[in-house]
């Protein structure tokens, strides 16, 4: 018998007993695959069967009988079948919304399983998952078909706990360097997967963009037991950049910006983790960065109303960025690499 | 995830699922279940051998296929799903978190309600997997009440700052899909004024009301396109450093043309100057536009600007 259809009468014996079912009995009702062959062959059979249904959420248990039940195993129906999830309309749409943008991104870690709980919630309701209606483009990068399998290998290894070798590309260098990496966590910012975790070569917690992954392979030795513990403290938005200036390329630096006339009243949305004070004119931003000139070019892209005022050393550096730029652009090319 | 874990936990979802929508016809079914249609009925062909010992005639499962249609006439207690897995109700849990910034409080209640429902066995794994994703994206607080509009077909109402008439006018519209892209997001709705499908920009609406007027569902409907000046085919050349080019590489693969000196060069829209001087300043001085004039005139303009002795 087909292992899927044997599960599926297991469960169908279990969840319509009223009462536990002995080991003995479910051999003789099962015989050809619990019946004809050792008790140590038969019950190695069943408890991988029983584990298959415990991961697929189906209680089954072994009870303990007394004067009136036997010993035997039971599915209880109150604990098996989904109840109502009782979301509000406005809960829903929010579930559905983020769910759909998920999955149409075509790159989500747990797609399958995310697909399977969509359909799960809305069916008490009757309101179903049809067709996606939110689409997030997540795609700042040219990504191949490799980041889908990469993002959900990721998150068995999270779930697993089990290194990862990484072939890891960097831009700065434009080499490829081999490590193994212990994973704590995923992270998307602005369209972005990162990989955080423990790095072998680094001897330290690092950040990796997934799609700078050129392979990736998964610790293939005893996949039923953790590698690592995560260390207790971790907390992972502490080691994503959301912004370009939190890249950790230099000691941190605090940098002062005047966001004037049509800026100044988004300095806290351009800014979220900002410190912003108001200025005699115009809101003075002042923002901690880890890689100044990152902060530099998106100053430069917010145009005049965005006036780097502090310290010295950044507006110089500001100023000789939008001269390259003026320069490369007043008829010489300044432009390494141009004509 | 194995593939006899995969096509359970589909089964048992198949057969309460149909079973709730006597006559539910095969095509309706696949889409629903995410399946080709012959996926499908070699599952429904599974599905008619399951019973329970000791496989009396009614002890089978009794599905079946008349005239394209689908019946359930014996479920064998299949009568609901089972509950979320662990790894289920994390997955969703972390897709909710991507509108966070724009649902807070409905997400939540959301968590709250999920992990009310979990099997208590799950618990901890469920928690220890939402520790290890963290997807998030600016949205505004509009997608909330947007998404719901979709969901249900109702008409909403708006008012519409237009740059083109650079004035604000009341808008009714049927709304059809959200979209973002690079940080923006637009809705894409039939538009009962213009009686025609338009784009329009989160960011621009105000006063964004849900009625109670609803619309059929629609079908047929032109899918939502957002204008992308990077990756539309355009007549602005623009030059890359050696510094920046494995950057430009990774966005615009082999259509960053490789140039002497190591740097490339990409071909863009010249449609938003605006779009175009930002971009190209944000590359700090490792990027030129090479043609045409206007466009290296308003890249220039823009870097002036920026020298000018502040006011």
């Amino acid at each position: 018998m087909e292992r899927t259809e044997r599960l599926l009468d297991l469960l169908a014996l279990l969840l319509d007993a009223r009462e536990p079912i002995p080991w003995a009995e479910l051999r003789e009702a099962f015989p050809e695959d619990y019946g004809n062959c050792s008790d140590e062959a038969a019950e190695r059979k069943f408890e991988r069967d029983k584990a298959e249904l415990l991961e697929l959420g189906i209680p089954v248990a072994y009870v303990q009988g007394d004067d009136e039940r036997k010993d035997g195993y039971v599915v209880e129906r109150e604990a098996y079948y989904l109840p109502e999830v009782g979301l509000t309309p406005e809960e829903l749409a929010v579930v559905y919304a983020a769910g759909s943008a998920a999955l149409a991104s075509g790159a989500f870690p747990g797609s399958r399983d995310l697909a399977h709980a969509l359909r799960k919630i809305g069916f008490h309701g009757g309101q179903e998952f049809l067709s996606p209606r939110v689409r997030m483009e997540l795609d700042t990068v040219q990504r191949g078909d490799e980041l889908a399998g990469r993002l959900e290998t990721l998150r068995d290894a999270l779930a697993g706990r089990k290194w990862v070798q990484l072939a890891y590309y960097s831009p700065r260098s434009e080499r490829t360097t081999e490590r193994r990496v212990d994973p704590y966590g995923l992270a998307m910012r602005r369209g972005i997967w990162s990989l955080v975790g423990y790095c072998h070569l680094r001897l330290d917690i690092r950040s990796f963009q997934v799609h700078r992954i050129r392979d990736l392979k998964v610790n293939p030795a005893k996949p039923r037991s953790p590698d690592f513990e995560v260390p207790p403290g971790f907390r992972l938005q502490e080691h994503v950049a959301s912004y370009p200036w939190e890249h950790r390329i230099h000691e941190p630096i605090e940098v002062q910006l005047s966001l004037r006339r049509d800026l100044a009243p988004l300095a806290a949305q351009i800014f979220p983790s900002a410190r912003v004070e108001r200025g005699p004119n115009a809101p003075e931003v002042y923002v901690r960065a880890t890689y100044l000139d990152g902060l530099l070019r998106y100053a430069l892209s917010l145009g005049p109303a965005c006036v780097v005022t502090g310290p010295p050393a950044a507006v110089l550096r500001w100023k000789g960025m939008a001269s390259l730029v003026l320069a490369a652009h007043g008829g010489k090319s300044a432009v390494r690499g141009g004509s | 995830v194995s593939d006899v874990h995969e096509r359970l936990r589909r089964l048992l979802f198949l057969v309460p699922y149909a079973a709730k929508r006597p006559g539910i016809s095969v095509t309706e079914l696949a889409q629903a279940l995410g399946l080709e249609e012959r996926e499908l009925l070699r599952d429904l062909d599974l599905l008619t051998m399951v019973g329970r010992p000791p496989f009396q005639p009614d002890d089978y499962i009794d599905i079946y296929v008349e005239d394209g249609r689908v019946y359930v006439d014996l479920d064998q207690r299949l009568s609901a799903p089972p509950r979320l897995t662990a790894a289920e109700a994390a997955a969703l849990s972390a897709a909710t978190h991507l509108l966070r910034s724009s649902a807070a409080e409905a997400l939540e209640s959301v968590l709250a309600k999920l992990e009310k429902v979990l099997p208590a066995g799950a618990r901890p794994q469920y928690r220890q997997m939402g520790r290890t994703i963290d997807a998030s994206v600016e949205a505004p607080k509009d997608v909330g009440p947007l998404s719901r509009a979709i969901a249900e077909c109702r008409e909403v109402t708006f008012d519409y700052f237009s740059h083109g008439r650079g004035a604000t006018e009341g808008r009714t519209v049927r709304p059809l899909e959200l979209l973002s892209h690079r940080g923006q997001w637009y809705l894409h709705a039939y538009c009962c004024s213009r009686q025609d499908e338009r784009l329009f920009r989160l960011d621009r609406m105000q006063k964004l009301t849900l009625t109670t007027r609803r619309f059929d569902s629609p079908t047929g409907s032109r899918a939502g396109k957002v204008p992308d000046p990077a990756r539309e085919p355009g007549e602005v050349r623009v030059k890359f450093s050696a510094a920046a080019a494995p950057y430009l590489r990774e966005r615009f693969g082999d259509a960053a043309r490789a140039i002497d000196g190591g740097g490339v060069e990409v071909t863009v829209s010249g449609d938003s100057e605006r779009w175009l001087t930002q971009w190209v300043l944000s590359f700090g001085g490792e990027a030129e536009v090479a043609e045409p004039a206007w466009a290296r005139e308003a890249v220039a303009r823009a870097a002036a600007a920026l020298l000018e002795p502040s006011s």
